[in-house]
Protein backbone atom coordinates (compact mmCIF):
# COMPACT_ATOMS: atom_id res chain seq x y z
CA UNK A 1 0.00 0.00 0.00
CA UNK A 2 2.89 2.33 0.83
CA UNK A 3 4.27 1.81 -2.67
CA UNK A 4 0.87 2.70 -4.13
CA UNK A 5 0.77 5.99 -2.18
CA UNK A 6 4.34 6.78 -3.22
CA UNK A 7 3.55 6.16 -6.85
CA UNK A 8 0.46 8.35 -6.59
CA UNK A 9 2.50 11.13 -5.02
CA UNK A 10 5.12 10.87 -7.78
CA UNK A 11 2.38 11.04 -10.44
CA UNK A 12 0.85 14.07 -8.74
CA UNK A 13 4.18 15.86 -8.63
CA UNK A 14 4.76 15.15 -12.33
CA UNK A 15 1.26 16.42 -13.14
CA UNK A 16 1.82 19.60 -11.18
CA UNK A 17 5.18 20.16 -12.89
CA UNK A 18 3.64 19.63 -16.31
CA UNK A 19 0.74 21.98 -15.57
CA UNK A 20 3.18 24.53 -14.22
CA UNK A 21 5.31 24.30 -17.37
CA UNK A 22 2.34 24.81 -19.68
CA UNK A 23 1.12 27.66 -17.51
CA UNK A 24 4.26 29.66 -18.39
CA UNK A 25 2.58 30.72 -21.65
CA UNK A 26 1.19 34.22 -21.25
CA UNK A 27 -2.57 34.14 -20.86
CA UNK A 28 -4.02 36.00 -23.85
CA UNK A 29 -6.69 38.56 -23.24
CA UNK A 30 -10.01 37.31 -24.55
CA UNK A 31 -10.24 38.36 -28.16
CA UNK A 32 -13.34 39.90 -29.63
CA UNK A 33 -15.08 37.22 -31.68
CA UNK A 34 -18.30 37.04 -33.64
CA UNK A 35 -20.68 34.45 -32.25
CA UNK A 36 -22.57 34.41 -35.54
CA UNK A 37 -22.28 36.30 -38.81
CA UNK A 38 -23.67 39.79 -38.43
CA UNK A 39 -24.83 42.31 -41.01
CA UNK A 40 -22.37 43.37 -43.66
CA UNK A 41 -23.76 46.40 -45.44
CA UNK A 42 -25.69 49.30 -44.02
CA UNK A 43 -28.70 50.06 -46.17
CA UNK A 44 -31.10 52.14 -44.08
CA UNK A 45 -33.91 51.35 -46.47
CA UNK A 46 -37.45 50.30 -45.70
CA UNK A 47 -37.66 52.05 -42.36
CA UNK A 48 -41.05 53.19 -41.11
CA UNK A 49 -42.06 55.10 -38.00
CA UNK A 50 -40.99 52.87 -35.14
CA UNK A 51 -43.20 54.32 -32.42
CA UNK A 52 -45.19 51.51 -30.85
CA UNK A 53 -43.42 48.76 -32.82
CA UNK A 54 -41.41 45.77 -31.67
CA UNK A 55 -38.68 44.20 -33.73
CA UNK A 56 -37.85 40.50 -33.48
CA UNK A 57 -34.47 39.26 -34.67
CA UNK A 58 -33.72 35.58 -34.98
CA UNK A 59 -30.23 34.53 -33.88
CA UNK A 60 -30.16 30.92 -35.05
CA UNK A 61 -28.32 28.33 -33.00
CA UNK A 62 -27.57 26.57 -36.27
CA UNK A 63 -25.44 29.53 -37.31
CA UNK A 64 -23.23 29.81 -34.22
CA UNK A 65 -19.58 29.59 -35.16
CA UNK A 66 -18.07 27.81 -32.20
CA UNK A 67 -16.54 30.74 -30.35
CA UNK A 68 -16.84 29.70 -26.74
CA UNK A 69 -18.17 32.45 -24.51
CA UNK A 70 -20.15 32.76 -21.32
CA UNK A 71 -21.34 36.22 -22.31
CA UNK A 72 -23.08 37.71 -25.31
CA UNK A 73 -22.89 41.28 -26.55
CA UNK A 74 -25.59 42.66 -28.85
CA UNK A 75 -25.03 45.73 -31.00
CA UNK A 76 -27.87 47.81 -32.43
CA UNK A 77 -27.42 50.36 -35.20
CA UNK A 78 -29.15 53.66 -35.96
CA UNK A 79 -29.00 55.72 -39.13
CA UNK A 80 -31.31 58.58 -38.18
CA UNK A 81 -33.23 60.32 -35.42
CA UNK A 82 -32.26 62.24 -32.33
CA UNK A 83 -33.45 59.98 -29.54
CA UNK A 84 -34.55 56.36 -29.40
CA UNK A 85 -36.89 55.57 -26.54
CA UNK A 86 -36.93 51.88 -25.76
CA UNK A 87 -39.76 50.41 -23.72
CA UNK A 88 -38.15 47.04 -23.09
CA UNK A 89 -35.57 44.60 -24.48
CA UNK A 90 -35.38 40.83 -24.02
CA UNK A 91 -33.68 37.80 -25.46
CA UNK A 92 -36.03 34.85 -25.93
CA UNK A 93 -34.64 31.32 -26.10
CA UNK A 94 -36.58 28.64 -28.02
CA UNK A 95 -35.79 25.15 -29.32
CA UNK A 96 -34.04 25.20 -32.69
CA UNK A 97 -36.59 25.99 -35.39
CA UNK A 98 -39.30 26.10 -32.74
CA UNK A 99 -41.41 28.93 -31.34
CA UNK A 100 -42.10 27.94 -27.73
CA UNK A 101 -40.23 30.13 -25.28
CA UNK A 102 -37.85 28.23 -23.00
CA UNK A 103 -36.28 31.18 -21.26
CA UNK A 104 -36.46 34.98 -21.23
CA UNK A 105 -33.36 37.04 -20.47
CA UNK A 106 -33.49 40.78 -19.91
CA UNK A 107 -31.26 42.90 -22.12
CA UNK A 108 -30.04 46.19 -20.71
CA UNK A 109 -28.24 49.36 -21.70
CA UNK A 110 -26.56 51.24 -18.88
CA UNK A 111 -28.31 48.88 -16.50
CA UNK A 112 -31.79 49.71 -17.80
CA UNK A 113 -34.12 47.65 -19.99
CA UNK A 114 -35.93 50.85 -21.01
CA UNK A 115 -33.18 53.29 -21.92
CA UNK A 116 -33.47 56.50 -23.90
CA UNK A 117 -30.57 56.62 -26.36
CA UNK A 118 -29.41 60.12 -27.20
CA UNK A 119 -28.34 59.82 -30.83
CA UNK A 120 -27.15 63.45 -31.02
CA UNK A 121 -24.61 62.96 -28.23
CA UNK A 122 -21.04 62.45 -29.41
CA UNK A 123 -20.38 60.25 -26.40
CA UNK A 124 -23.01 57.85 -27.75
CA UNK A 125 -22.54 58.41 -31.48
CA UNK A 126 -19.06 59.85 -32.10
CA UNK A 127 -19.70 60.91 -35.70
CA UNK A 128 -22.52 63.39 -36.12
CA UNK A 129 -25.00 63.60 -37.64
CA UNK A 130 -26.00 59.97 -37.64
CA UNK A 131 -26.75 58.70 -41.14
CA UNK A 132 -26.49 55.63 -43.36
CA UNK A 133 -22.94 56.75 -44.13
CA UNK A 134 -22.14 57.24 -40.46
CA UNK A 135 -24.32 54.78 -38.59
CA UNK A 136 -24.30 54.86 -34.82
CA UNK A 137 -23.63 51.43 -33.40
CA UNK A 138 -24.64 51.07 -29.78
CA UNK A 139 -23.27 48.19 -27.74
CA UNK A 140 -25.82 46.97 -25.24
CA UNK A 141 -24.74 45.71 -21.84
CA UNK A 142 -23.15 42.29 -22.00
CA UNK A 143 -25.70 39.56 -21.36
CA UNK A 144 -24.53 36.79 -19.04
CA UNK A 145 -25.67 34.02 -21.30
CA UNK A 146 -23.75 31.44 -23.32
CA UNK A 147 -25.54 30.91 -26.61
CA UNK A 148 -26.04 27.23 -27.41
CA UNK A 149 -26.07 25.81 -30.94
CA UNK A 150 -28.92 23.57 -29.77
CA UNK A 151 -31.32 26.52 -29.30
CA UNK A 152 -32.52 29.58 -31.19
CA UNK A 153 -32.62 33.09 -29.78
CA UNK A 154 -34.85 36.06 -30.57
CA UNK A 155 -33.70 39.53 -29.63
CA UNK A 156 -36.81 41.65 -29.20
CA UNK A 157 -36.88 45.39 -28.69
CA UNK A 158 -39.98 47.50 -28.15
CA UNK A 159 -39.92 51.16 -29.17
CA UNK A 160 -42.16 53.29 -26.99
CA UNK A 161 -45.15 54.97 -28.59
CA UNK A 162 -43.76 58.53 -28.72
CA UNK A 163 -42.76 61.22 -31.20
CA UNK A 164 -39.01 60.58 -30.91
CA UNK A 165 -39.45 57.08 -32.22
CA UNK A 166 -41.40 58.36 -35.23
CA UNK A 167 -38.12 59.73 -36.58
CA UNK A 168 -35.54 57.08 -35.81
CA UNK A 169 -34.27 54.67 -38.43
CA UNK A 170 -32.24 51.50 -38.21
CA UNK A 171 -29.40 50.29 -40.37
CA UNK A 172 -31.45 47.64 -42.18
CA UNK A 173 -32.59 46.20 -44.40
CA UNK A 174 -29.16 45.18 -45.46
CA UNK A 175 -28.55 43.08 -48.54
CA UNK A 176 -26.03 41.06 -46.54
CA UNK A 177 -27.82 40.08 -43.37
CA UNK A 178 -25.34 37.41 -42.39
CA UNK A 179 -27.18 34.78 -40.40
CA UNK A 180 -29.70 37.23 -38.96
CA UNK A 181 -33.29 37.79 -39.95
CA UNK A 182 -35.90 40.06 -38.47
CA UNK A 183 -39.45 41.28 -38.59
CA UNK A 184 -41.63 43.71 -36.69
CA UNK A 185 -45.06 43.80 -35.12
CA UNK A 186 -47.22 46.45 -33.50
CA UNK A 187 -47.33 46.60 -29.75
CA UNK A 188 -45.02 45.50 -26.97
CA UNK A 189 -43.92 41.97 -27.90
CA UNK A 190 -41.34 41.71 -25.14
CA UNK A 191 -43.72 40.30 -22.55
CA UNK A 192 -44.12 36.73 -23.77
CA UNK A 193 -43.45 34.38 -20.86
CA UNK A 194 -41.81 30.97 -20.62
CA UNK A 195 -43.90 28.33 -22.46
CA UNK A 196 -45.58 31.10 -24.45
CA UNK A 197 -45.41 31.05 -28.24
CA UNK A 198 -43.60 33.67 -30.25
CA UNK A 199 -45.57 35.19 -33.13
CA UNK A 200 -44.94 33.86 -36.60
CA UNK A 201 -42.36 35.55 -38.76
CA UNK A 202 -44.26 36.65 -41.85
CA UNK A 203 -41.43 38.62 -43.43
CA UNK A 204 -39.32 35.55 -44.16
CA UNK A 205 -35.57 36.00 -44.12
CA UNK A 206 -35.38 39.78 -44.35
CA UNK A 207 -32.44 41.46 -42.69
CA UNK A 208 -33.17 43.04 -39.33
CA UNK A 209 -33.40 46.83 -39.00
CA UNK A 210 -31.56 47.38 -35.75
CA UNK A 211 -29.58 44.36 -34.56
CA UNK A 212 -26.25 44.43 -36.36
CA UNK A 213 -23.72 42.21 -34.60
CA UNK A 214 -23.50 39.53 -31.93
CA UNK A 215 -20.12 39.05 -30.32
CA UNK A 216 -18.65 37.50 -27.20
CA UNK A 217 -17.95 40.87 -25.53
CA UNK B 1 4.46 10.89 5.88
CA UNK B 2 1.67 8.44 5.28
CA UNK B 3 -0.86 11.23 5.58
CA UNK B 4 0.96 13.24 2.92
CA UNK B 5 0.92 10.25 0.58
CA UNK B 6 -2.78 9.75 1.21
CA UNK B 7 -3.56 13.43 0.62
CA UNK B 8 -1.54 13.33 -2.59
CA UNK B 9 -3.47 10.28 -3.76
CA UNK B 10 -6.79 12.01 -3.02
CA UNK B 11 -5.71 15.13 -4.92
CA UNK B 12 -4.65 13.02 -7.89
CA UNK B 13 -8.02 11.27 -7.94
CA UNK B 14 -9.82 14.64 -7.89
CA UNK B 15 -7.67 15.82 -10.85
CA UNK B 16 -8.44 12.63 -12.74
CA UNK B 17 -12.20 12.83 -12.15
CA UNK B 18 -12.46 16.54 -12.99
CA UNK B 19 -10.36 16.05 -16.14
CA UNK B 20 -12.72 13.31 -17.26
CA UNK B 21 -15.73 15.54 -16.61
CA UNK B 22 -14.34 18.44 -18.68
CA UNK B 23 -13.39 16.16 -21.56
CA UNK B 24 -17.03 15.53 -22.57
CA UNK B 25 -17.26 17.08 -26.01
CA UNK B 26 -19.69 19.89 -26.65
CA UNK B 27 -21.83 19.97 -29.77
CA UNK B 28 -20.68 22.65 -32.22
CA UNK B 29 -21.87 23.50 -35.69
CA UNK B 30 -19.61 22.36 -38.52
CA UNK B 31 -21.56 24.41 -41.04
CA UNK B 32 -24.39 26.87 -40.85
CA UNK B 33 -27.47 24.68 -40.55
CA UNK B 34 -31.11 25.31 -41.29
CA UNK B 35 -32.36 28.62 -39.99
CA UNK B 36 -35.88 29.72 -39.15
CA UNK B 37 -39.23 28.05 -39.69
CA UNK B 38 -39.69 24.98 -41.87
CA UNK B 39 -42.56 23.71 -43.94
CA UNK B 40 -43.52 20.13 -44.69
CA UNK B 41 -42.96 18.12 -47.85
CA UNK B 42 -44.72 14.75 -47.82
CA UNK B 43 -44.62 11.31 -49.47
CA UNK B 44 -41.08 10.00 -49.90
CA UNK B 45 -41.49 6.32 -50.69
CA UNK B 46 -38.90 5.31 -53.29
CA UNK B 47 -36.98 8.59 -53.23
CA UNK B 48 -33.43 9.44 -52.25
CA UNK B 49 -32.85 12.81 -50.64
CA UNK B 50 -29.37 14.16 -51.23
CA UNK B 51 -27.95 17.04 -49.22
CA UNK B 52 -24.74 18.81 -50.06
CA UNK B 53 -22.37 19.89 -47.29
CA UNK B 54 -19.94 22.19 -49.08
CA UNK B 55 -16.37 22.23 -47.86
CA UNK B 56 -16.36 25.95 -48.56
CA UNK B 57 -18.98 26.41 -45.85
CA UNK B 58 -17.16 24.66 -43.03
CA UNK B 59 -16.69 26.54 -39.79
CA UNK B 60 -13.13 26.02 -38.50
CA UNK B 61 -14.08 23.70 -35.66
CA UNK B 62 -11.93 20.60 -35.45
CA UNK B 63 -13.70 17.29 -34.95
CA UNK B 64 -12.94 13.67 -35.75
CA UNK B 65 -16.64 12.87 -35.87
CA UNK B 66 -19.54 14.36 -37.78
CA UNK B 67 -23.14 14.14 -36.66
CA UNK B 68 -26.08 14.64 -39.01
CA UNK B 69 -29.54 15.62 -37.82
CA UNK B 70 -32.62 14.77 -39.88
CA UNK B 71 -35.94 16.63 -39.59
CA UNK B 72 -39.40 15.09 -39.95
CA UNK B 73 -42.71 16.91 -39.95
CA UNK B 74 -45.32 14.15 -40.46
CA UNK B 75 -45.88 10.42 -40.39
CA UNK B 76 -45.73 7.56 -37.92
CA UNK B 77 -42.66 5.69 -39.16
CA UNK B 78 -39.86 6.43 -41.59
CA UNK B 79 -38.35 3.36 -43.22
CA UNK B 80 -34.83 4.00 -44.45
CA UNK B 81 -33.16 1.47 -46.75
CA UNK B 82 -29.71 2.98 -46.74
CA UNK B 83 -27.72 6.08 -45.80
CA UNK B 84 -24.26 7.06 -47.00
CA UNK B 85 -21.97 10.04 -47.13
CA UNK B 86 -20.22 10.64 -50.45
CA UNK B 87 -16.99 12.62 -50.54
CA UNK B 88 -15.87 14.48 -53.66
CA UNK B 89 -13.13 16.99 -54.31
CA UNK B 90 -14.41 20.53 -53.85
CA UNK B 91 -16.55 21.47 -56.83
CA UNK B 92 -16.21 18.03 -58.40
CA UNK B 93 -18.92 15.41 -58.80
CA UNK B 94 -16.61 12.39 -58.86
CA UNK B 95 -16.91 10.34 -55.70
CA UNK B 96 -13.65 9.75 -53.85
CA UNK B 97 -15.00 8.01 -50.76
CA UNK B 98 -18.22 6.45 -49.54
CA UNK B 99 -18.85 6.35 -45.80
CA UNK B 100 -21.78 4.48 -44.25
CA UNK B 101 -24.07 6.54 -42.05
CA UNK B 102 -26.04 4.78 -39.34
CA UNK B 103 -28.73 5.19 -36.73
CA UNK B 104 -28.65 2.80 -33.81
CA UNK B 105 -25.75 1.06 -35.51
CA UNK B 106 -27.55 0.23 -38.76
CA UNK B 107 -27.81 1.91 -42.16
CA UNK B 108 -31.42 0.84 -42.72
CA UNK B 109 -33.26 1.96 -39.59
CA UNK B 110 -36.98 2.24 -39.04
CA UNK B 111 -37.55 5.53 -37.26
CA UNK B 112 -40.58 5.51 -34.97
CA UNK B 113 -41.88 9.05 -35.30
CA UNK B 114 -44.82 8.32 -32.99
CA UNK B 115 -42.53 7.51 -30.07
CA UNK B 116 -42.00 10.22 -27.49
CA UNK B 117 -38.47 8.94 -26.90
CA UNK B 118 -37.63 9.65 -30.56
CA UNK B 119 -39.76 12.77 -31.01
CA UNK B 120 -40.35 14.45 -27.64
CA UNK B 121 -43.17 16.66 -28.90
CA UNK B 122 -45.98 14.55 -30.33
CA UNK B 123 -47.70 15.07 -32.75
CA UNK B 124 -44.92 16.20 -35.03
CA UNK B 125 -45.62 18.99 -37.50
CA UNK B 126 -43.88 21.83 -39.28
CA UNK B 127 -44.27 23.80 -36.02
CA UNK B 128 -42.85 20.93 -33.95
CA UNK B 129 -40.46 19.14 -36.26
CA UNK B 130 -38.89 15.95 -34.96
CA UNK B 131 -35.12 16.20 -35.15
CA UNK B 132 -33.41 12.81 -35.26
CA UNK B 133 -29.71 12.67 -34.43
CA UNK B 134 -27.91 10.00 -36.43
CA UNK B 135 -24.94 8.11 -35.04
CA UNK B 136 -21.66 10.03 -35.11
CA UNK B 137 -19.88 9.29 -38.37
CA UNK B 138 -16.14 8.81 -37.99
CA UNK B 139 -15.01 11.34 -40.54
CA UNK B 140 -13.25 14.66 -40.27
CA UNK B 141 -14.78 17.04 -42.78
CA UNK B 142 -12.19 18.86 -44.85
CA UNK B 143 -12.52 22.29 -46.40
CA UNK B 144 -10.92 20.82 -49.52
CA UNK B 145 -13.81 18.41 -50.14
CA UNK B 146 -17.54 18.49 -50.65
CA UNK B 147 -19.86 15.98 -49.02
CA UNK B 148 -23.22 14.57 -50.03
CA UNK B 149 -25.49 12.87 -47.51
CA UNK B 150 -27.81 10.46 -49.34
CA UNK B 151 -30.79 8.84 -47.62
CA UNK B 152 -33.02 6.40 -49.50
CA UNK B 153 -36.56 5.91 -48.21
CA UNK B 154 -37.76 2.37 -48.93
CA UNK B 155 -39.87 2.05 -52.08
CA UNK B 156 -43.46 0.73 -52.16
CA UNK B 157 -43.71 1.41 -48.46
CA UNK B 158 -46.96 2.79 -47.08
CA UNK B 159 -45.21 4.34 -44.06
CA UNK B 160 -42.97 6.37 -46.30
CA UNK B 161 -45.95 7.53 -48.34
CA UNK B 162 -47.13 9.42 -45.28
CA UNK B 163 -43.94 10.87 -43.91
CA UNK B 164 -43.14 14.55 -44.15
CA UNK B 165 -39.62 15.96 -44.32
CA UNK B 166 -38.57 19.42 -43.26
CA UNK B 167 -38.32 21.94 -46.09
CA UNK B 168 -36.61 25.19 -45.09
CA UNK B 169 -38.33 28.50 -45.73
CA UNK B 170 -35.26 30.69 -45.26
CA UNK B 171 -32.33 30.64 -47.65
CA UNK B 172 -29.52 31.43 -45.23
CA UNK B 173 -28.03 27.99 -44.66
CA UNK B 174 -24.75 26.68 -46.09
CA UNK B 175 -26.51 23.40 -46.86
CA UNK B 176 -28.05 22.63 -50.23
CA UNK B 177 -30.14 19.71 -51.35
CA UNK B 178 -32.42 17.95 -53.76
CA UNK B 179 -34.06 14.58 -54.32
CA UNK B 180 -34.20 11.89 -56.99
CA UNK B 181 -36.39 8.86 -57.66
CA UNK B 182 -34.78 5.49 -56.90
CA UNK B 183 -31.94 4.34 -54.70
CA UNK B 184 -28.90 6.57 -55.26
CA UNK B 185 -27.09 5.40 -52.15
CA UNK B 186 -25.24 2.59 -53.93
CA UNK B 187 -22.81 4.70 -55.92
CA UNK B 188 -19.18 3.67 -55.57
CA UNK B 189 -15.82 5.41 -55.64
CA UNK B 190 -15.17 6.74 -59.14
CA UNK B 191 -18.86 7.16 -59.96
CA UNK B 192 -20.36 10.63 -60.19
CA UNK B 193 -23.13 12.43 -58.35
CA UNK B 194 -25.97 12.41 -60.93
CA UNK B 195 -25.51 15.42 -63.20
CA UNK B 196 -29.25 15.91 -63.44
CA UNK B 197 -29.34 17.03 -59.83
CA UNK B 198 -29.42 20.70 -59.02
CA UNK B 199 -28.36 21.78 -55.58
CA UNK B 200 -29.78 25.26 -55.91
CA UNK B 201 -32.32 24.79 -53.13
CA UNK B 202 -32.22 24.05 -49.44
CA UNK B 203 -32.07 20.39 -48.37
CA UNK B 204 -35.00 18.22 -47.44
CA UNK B 205 -34.67 16.68 -43.98
CA UNK B 206 -31.01 17.45 -43.24
CA UNK B 207 -31.11 20.19 -40.61
CA UNK B 208 -27.73 20.38 -38.92
CA UNK B 209 -24.21 19.06 -39.24
CA UNK B 210 -22.41 19.15 -35.92
CA UNK B 211 -19.45 17.78 -34.02
CA UNK B 212 -21.66 15.83 -31.64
Amino acid sequence: MNTFYKLATLTLMMTLLAVSAFAQEPVPATALANLTEGQGVVASSGNQAWDGLSEFVLIPGASLMGASSTTTALYIGFTGGSEADIGNMVLYETPRNGSTVLKVTKVLLGGSASPSINLTSTSVCPIQPVSATNPCIVRLDTVKLALSPLDDYYFTVYFTLDTNNEKISGLGQSISPGALSGWFLYGDQTRVGVKGALPTNENNDQAPFFLAYITNQ
Amino acid sequence: MKTIFKLATLTLMIFAVSGYGFSASKAENLVRGIIGPVSSNVSWSGYTVIAQVPGAGLIPVTSTTTVFYLGFTAGAEADVSNMVLYTTARGSSTITAVTPVTLGGISNPMIDLASATVCPVIEISSFNPCIVRLDPTKITLSALSDYYLAVFFTASDSNNSSIGLTEPQFQQSSLRGTYISGDETRLTVGATIPSSLSFSGQPYSLMYVMTN
